[in-house]
């Protein structure tokens, strides 16, 4: 997908969202507020675009914990150039859901 | 958050495990795990991480991977390519369209009055079938021979006719021992009708008449809705007119269009049949030698009788040809549509410049196949439904019975071809899906060297259509232009969905 491609907002702020850390699908919808039944297929529609890609976390890992294990996503370079772009769309999305600090600095 | 009871947990885990069954094979087992890891911690959340933010609900979580999993599904469908589910196409309108065609032969199908309309061909020996009338047509439906012609007949016309009965409809009381007197719709024959109609019977009884004596053959609706489908009513004796009558059979109901409703046949033999007076009118039913009849025109052939003088005619008209009135009652409606089609709707579909781009002859070919799949499935569609309402409403009056399948049948079959027409109109030529986004262009008052109408669009970028709102002598009928492939980037469709339609 190209950077300058169109989010609609939902999806900006999901992207939005595993920028700033939320990598479980179940945090997302925490921080944004969506329910499950539309942040599953946004977030899978993301990665079919290669915005961001998922990983499940070791079993082992896992096993320690005593709790099955979670898949957790993170966003790409093209993620991560198209959510730049997205701020200009949607200037309010980084306050809604503050990005990391170095990233802060970064632009800054 | 209090942490979830385990009553929540577990209605929480059932529903992910169902929505999982939704999911695509492939895919399910990771959405299933997916959900149930993220289930776990929605459910222990509080327990691990204490002071955490707001309450989510676990079964409100759950019930939303319904959601994911429909999503799923249709995502699937749309990326195989599969037609039938995007709205427009001409796969999903073939695909309606053969439903209702089905779930209409089905009821049709369920009606008995009906079944026997749409079949009636089916039975055996139908073909030298005939009724003998003195009055055309409409002795088939009401009594039109004497009992004493049809005594005569038995004997003298056994050059024509191989078998020929008579039977009368009548009111009569029925009476058995306990139990109150039904008043039934009797048909009193001659002992052979049966035999000669082939009808078919149902749960006959194990006893046998003794000769000569009257037998009672039941109509299956009249049996369920008198004698409450009592399985040992046959073999009884019951009463008519002060005899006795054994009840020998049940029969099926619309094997055979008696005039009028009878409940019931009430068989007698040629003895008790004498006893009526010679002048009762009755119908009569015969076997013809094909050999002594010249080829009939139009299923009648006519019977000519000198007797002391006197010269009779009767038409000898053919069982099958009555049969086959419901069809030909659609074939009459089917034409008085197609004249009337002209006065309702102009029929060109349109001004098509297909050849100009080199496409090839099968996308032309693919749309008029789809128009001829349209008519012949409306077509079916009207011809079942007509015939359905027609013998469902009125299977023991088929002269209104023909009247309602006319008056159904010609509106339904002039409103499905017009419908049909501007389905078409407004289908893109080449893809032969809904063109959509009208919009309408120029003003009706500023139209000199200029036109105004309405314009759609194909989504997939094939093309426009103009529709002129006054057809003008330069623009007279709905134009198609065709866009070259470099329009396509700005048409949304080609393309995959992307993240922006969620």
């Amino acid at each position: 997908m190209p950077a300058d491609a169109k989010l609609s907002h939902t999806a900006a702020m999901i992207l939005q969202a595993i920028h700033a850390g939320q990598i479980y699908g179940f945090s997302v919808m925490e921080m944004t507020g969506l329910p499950s039944g539309t942040v599953y297929p946004a977030m899978r529609r993301l990665e079919r675009d290669g915005l961001i890609v998922s990983k499940w976390e070791q079993q082992s890992i896992a096993d320690a914990e005593q709790r099955p294990p979670r898949k957790y996503y993170r966003l790409t370079r093209a993620g991560k150039s198209t959510l730049e772009a997205v701020y200009r769309r949607y200037p309010l999305l980084e306050r809604m859901i503050p990005s990391p600090e170095p990233e802060h600095e970064v632009r800054r | 958050m209090k942490p979830a009871s385990t009553h929540t947990a577990q209605l929480a885990r059932l529903i992910v495990r169902s929505a999982s069954l939704l999911v695509p094979h492939r895919n399910r087992s990771a959405w299933r795990a997916e959900w149930t890891a993220e289930l776990w911690h929605l459910c222990h959340r509080r327990c691990c991480e204490p002071g955490d933010a707001p309450d989510a609900d676990p079964v409100e979580f759950s019930l939303g991977a319904f959601h994911d999993a429909f999503w799923l599904r249709c995502d699937r469908i749309r990326s195989s390519g599969l037609p039938m589910l995007q709205p427009g196409s001409a796969a999903r309108c073939a695909l309606l369209l053969s439903a209702i065609a089905l779930t209409a032969l089905v009821l049709c199908l369920c009606l008995p009055g009906a079944r026997s309309a749409l079949l009636p061909l089916s039975r055996r020996g139908a073909g030298n079938l005939v009724m003998i009338s003195s009055d055309g047509y409409a002795g088939t439906q009401a009594p039109s021979i004497r009992l004493a012609d049809y005594q005569e007949w038995t004997t003298d016309t056994a050059a024509l006719f191989t078998e020929i009965a008579f039977y009368r409809p009548a009111a009569k009381s029925v009476h058995l021992p306990r139990r109150p007197a039904a008043r039934l719709a009797i048909a009193q024959a001659s002992d052979n009708l049966l035999q000669l109609l082939n009808l078919p019977v149902a749960h006959a009884g194990t006893s046998v008449a003794e000769p000569g004596q009257r037998r009672l053959i039941l109509a299956r609706s009249a049996w369920r809705r008198i004698y409450g489908g009592d399985p040992h009513l046959v073999g009884r004796i019951a009463e008519i007119d002060g005899q006795s009558v054994l009840i020998a059979a049940i029969m099926p109901d619309g094997d055979w269009h008696f005039a009028g409703h009878i409940d019931a046949l009430l068989l007698e033999n040629q003895r008790n049949l004498a006893a009526l007076p010679s002048t009762t009118k009755g119908f009569v039913v015969a076997r013809i030698r094909p050999s002594a009849f010249p080829a009939p025109r139009g299923g009648w052939r006519k019977m000519v009788e000198t007797r002391n003088g006197v010269t009779r005619g009767f038409e000898c008209i053919s069982v099958t040809h009555t049969l086959g009135q419901p069809f030909s009652v659609f074939l009459f409606a089917l034409l008085l549509a197609s004249l009337a089609l002209p006065a309702t709707t102009a029929l060109p579909l349109g001004d098509y410049p297909l050849r100009h781009r080199r496409l090839p002859g099968t996308i032309d070919g693919r749309r008029w196949i789809f128009l001829a799949a349209k008519f012949l499935l409306i077509l079916a569609i009207v011809d079942l439904c007509s015939t359905g309402l027609a013998y469902g409403l009125a299977a023991s009056d088929p002269i209104r019975a023909l009247y309602i399948q006319l008056a159904t049948a010609f509106p339904a079959l002039l409103f499905g071809f017009r419908w049909i027409l501007q389905d078409q109109r407004r289908r893109c030529p080449e893809c032969l899906r809904l063109l959509s986004n009208p919009a309408r262009v120029g003003q009706a008052s500023c139209n000199f060297l200029s036109w105004n109408g309405t314009e759609l669009f194909c989504a997939r970028g094939h093309g426009f259509l103009h529709i002129p709102e006054l057809p003008t002598s330069w623009f007279s009928t709905q134009r198609w232009l065709c866009l070259d492939p470099s329009w396509l980037c700005l048409f949304p469709e080609p393309r995959s969905a992307s993240p922006g339609m969620v």
